[in-house]
This record gives C-alpha cells, structure tokens and sequence, in this order.
C-alpha cells in the first residue's frame, strides 16, 4: 500500500486551532490547566500561540512566526507536530521497540504500553517533538506524541477516515491522501506561489529524513516558519547503535571467550605443577 | 609449616570490605537495569518504567558508599589512591610476567607485589574512570533531561554506554580473578572475611608482606 502524508499549506491556515483542539478531543488527551494557588492564571509571553510547547497530553498545535516577511512584518502559522520521518531516529534508539515503522501507512507508529521512558527519542529527535509526563526524581515517564490517529481503539485510518486534524480544518489547509499525490499537489502549488511573487517559497518534507510523512507548502524559507532548513539524522545515534553497541556485543564476547579459555589453560598448568612438586615432596620423604 | 600457615594477615579492613559489597551490588543492580535497554530482547522487562526507578536507587548507593568511605576513612582512601598510582619497575614486570603466570602458573619472572597487585592497579582506573564517567553522565541525563540541549543527552547516553562497555567487561575480569581462578585461592577470603593466609599474602602479595613484617618488628623492637 502506498505511503500515506498530511499536506499542510500555511497560506490557508487562519490559525483557528480546530486541528488542536480535535486532536486531543479524539485522542482522548486532557487539557493543560495550570495549577495556581488561584485557579487558572495566565501569563502574557508576548504571543497568542498557545500552549507554549507539545506535550505528552498536547499532540499537535499551531506555532505563530512574528518574522520579516518580504520587507514587513508579518505573522506566520505553523503546523508543529510529529513529522513521521522516513529514516526517523526515534525509531532508531527506541531500545524497546515502542516506536516503529507502520508498514501499511508509512508512519512512525508507537506501541505506548512498551514505552520505558527513557526519553531517547527525545534526546535525538531533530525536531524535538517526542514529550514525557516525567518525574524528574524518579525518572518515572511515558512518552507521547502524534500517530496520526492509529491508536488502538481509536484508528481512523483502519477504518478508511481522516486523521481528527484534517476532518476538522475549515479552511482546506490540511489535506490526507497518497503521498506521492500531496508531493505533486504541494509542488505545483509552491510554483504558483512563486509565480505570485512569493519567490522564497518553499516544499518542505520530499526529501528531508527520507521523506517525511507530513508536507510542508511554505511562501517563504522554512527557517522564518520555525523548521530546521536542513535538518540531519543525527550523526551520534549512528556513532552510538550501529558502531559502539556492537563494539560492546564483541568486547563482551571476547572477554568472557578470554577467561573460559583461561580457565582451562591455567587449571590444567596448575594441576601438572602440583603434581611435580607432589611427587618431588614424596621423593624427599623416602629419603 | 603447616602451623604457620595458619596465621592470618588482614588484608582488607571492615569498613573497606562493607564499601566494597555496597558498590558492587549496586554496580551489578545498575548493570542489569542498563542492560535491559541494551539487548533488544529484554526491552519488555523495562516497561512501565520500574527499572529506571531502580536504576536511580542504585546509583544513589554507587555514589553515597565511596563519598561516606572517603569522610569516614579519609587516610585509607587517599592511600589507596595514592597506592593505584604508585608504578614502579615491578609493575612493568608484571605486565611482562602476567601472561605466563596466570595462564601456565609460571611464577619465576613475576615481581614481588604490594598491597595492590598491578592487575588491581588497572581495576583501579577502570573503576576510578568509568565511575566518574557513570555519575557526571547519569546526573545530567537524570536532572538536566528536560532542560539540557539533545545534542549534549546524546553524546551523555554514548559516554554512559562506553563506560558501561569498558566497565561491565572489565568487572566479569575482576570476578573472574576474585573467586574463578585457580590461583588465586584466597582473594575471596581477602574480600569476604578480610584476611589471607601468611603463606598466600607471602606469595602474592611480597612486598607488602615484607613491610608488614618490618613493621611488627619494629614494633617488637
């Protein structure tokens, strides 16, 4: 089957947020109310974009850029949420086997109840989407983060529908489909955007990663809508799973080879000393 | 002979031997709750986070155990460093020896030894290196995880596997040693009642025997 993507075309999106609000109706994630001595209280942090960040219970939600935009200041939305990577590194690191790749879609699905906790898909994510619930004493966490509505229970794509955030988009921003169709269908619409004068405008996610699952149509440089321009598998996790943890597999193996072959040589040199110095005592004695 | 062999020397004192058994069954309950992340096979044992939580127990003894040992014992682990430390020629000559005396038990080119053999030497440096390594890498991933930058937690998780690398390896080396090998009959007797046979201290360890009997001499005297 082919891969599955989400199309996100900025130049649609209003910022309305019905996309973060049914995500966490439909996935079942609370809101984040903070906890102040006096009920809810809020902070001015200089923007509307809210929440401030993902979290475990936030999935999905929109970033407003305030960025020079063609000569002027303008105020640009952003879909932030998990890319689904074709060479993902979460996956990669995962040391359980929580987070993999969903063969039928093409997504980085992720099996919650083998989640540890260890935060290392967060540690190597390039776009530092995975968030843990984490006790920082304890180190008790569960990780979380976007499956394109493939929850067990709660799977839209098993059952032929949309994922929550594009059945809710009122303006056409977010489209589901083929991905190989969105890639044309984004690139034909960058050109037009060039074509308008939006010279910088920008196809996001065809070939970063591999492909990412989530594609971007830009009017201007990824950078000036919160993502990394060129954003790289990280060079650590290569060094760390596929060079050093082999490296310990052999050391360990040679090791314990070593000392058994050890054993046997030295019990027996042992053994053949003794009897000499036996027999040598023995001799003595009869004289 | 046989009367005098009886005699015992102390080796390790009570205090030295209590940090010892607290250090390495926390180092072996980290071992095994690191060890889960590393073999993809046993990833399921870590669900539900437990062995995290014991792996933070573990580390807590790991670090409290030598820091209460140096407050406690500051004149014994600063001679004991100090004594790591310490080459001389004879710990050439061990590494020259070492072959064909723990394989072929050919004690004939082998120096007389201190207190700490050279062997016991190295296992200080890998204990002193990857212990440092363990904690400064374990205590950013522990607290700075939320706030530090991915890229520093990643080369943190590398550093913690090359030290659990050198130091798991090394320590199947140590035990080996301790209780496996056939010549060293009494090394678990040193550790676990802390003392050895005057013949055993006089065989494996002669330097420091000599002194020993220098300074009961002197004291005699």
């Amino acid at each position: 089957m082919a891969d599955k993507a989400i199309l996100y075309d900025a130049t649609r999106c209003t910022a309305c947020r019905g996309c973060q609000g049914l995500c966490k109706e439909w996935n079942e994630n609370d809101e984040i109310i903070p906890k102040t001595e006096n009920g809810v209280k809020s902070r001015n942090w200089g923007s509307y974009e809210n929440p401030r960040e993902l979290a475990s219970s936030t999935w999905l939600k929109i970033t407003f850029n305030e960025v020079e935009h063609y000569g002027k200041v303008d105020w640009l939305f952003n879909r932030r949420a998990c890319m689904h990577c074709t060479d993902a590194v979460c996956v990669k690191v995962c040391p359980t086997g929580a987070l993999y790749h969903d063969e039928k879609y093409g997504i980085v699905a992720y099996n919650k109840s083998l989640c540890s906790g260890c935060g290392y898909c967060a540690d190597f994510c390039p776009f530092q989407v995975p968030q843990s619930n984490r006790n920082l004493i304890t180190g008790k966490a569960v990780m979380d983060k976007c499956v394109l509505c493939t929850q067990p229970g709660l799977n839209r794509l098993d059952a032929s529908y949309e994922p929550a955030c594009v059945k809710t988009c009122p303006t056409g921003a977010l489209t589901f489909g083929d991905r190989d169709a969105l890639v044309a269908d984004g690139k034909a619409r960058v050109q037009k955007l060039k074509s308008q004068g939006f010279t910088n405008a920008t196809f996001y996610g065809e070939k970063e990663l591999g492909g990412l699952h989530v594609l971007y149509v830009l009017n201007d440089t990824a950078d000036k809508y919160g993502l990394p321009v060129n954003p790289q598998y990280p060079a650590t996790a290569t060094a760390w799973k596929d060079v050093m943890q082999p490296l310990g597999w052999a050391v360990g193996g040679v090791t314990i080879l070593g000392l058994a072959m050890n054993y046997i040589i030295a019990r027996r040199a042992k053994a053949a000393q003794e009897a000499t110095v036996n027999k040598e005592t023995e001799n003595v004695g009869k004289k | 002979m046989s009367v005098k062999n009886e005699e015992r020397v102390e080796k390790y004192s009570r205090a030295t031997r209590i940090l010892h058994h607290i250090h390495t069954a926390a180092f072996i309950l980290l071992f095994l709750t690191g060890l889960v992340l590393f073999v993809p096979q046993l990833g399921v044992l870590a669900q539900g986070s437990w062995t995290r939580i014991v792996h933070r127990i573990a580390a807590l003894a790991f670090i409290i155990a030598p820091t209460l040992y140096t407050i406690l014992k500051p004149r014994a682990a600063i001679a004991a460093v100090k004594e790591a430390f310490t080459w001389g020629k004879d710990d050439l000559g061990w590494l020259k020896a070492a072959p064909r005396y723990y394989f072929l038990s050919d004690e004939k080119d082998m120096p007389a030894q201190g207190h700490m053999n050279t062997g016991q030497k190295l296992w200080w440096f890998i204990v002193l290196g990857t212990g440092a390594v363990f904690i400064l890498t374990g205590l950013i991933m522990w607290f700075l995880k939320t706030v530090a930058p991915g890229a520093l937690l990643q080369w943190m998780v590398f550093l913690h596997d090359i030290a659990f690398i050198a130091a798991g390896a090394m320590l199947f080396v140590h035990v080996y040693l301790g209780v496996i090998h056939p010549m060293m009959t009494e090394a678990w007797s040193a550790i676990s009642k802390g003392t050895v046979s005057k013949h055993y201290a006089q065989s494996h360890h002669g330097k420091w025997y000599e002194e020993q009997l220098h300074k009961a001499q002197k004291k005699d005297a």
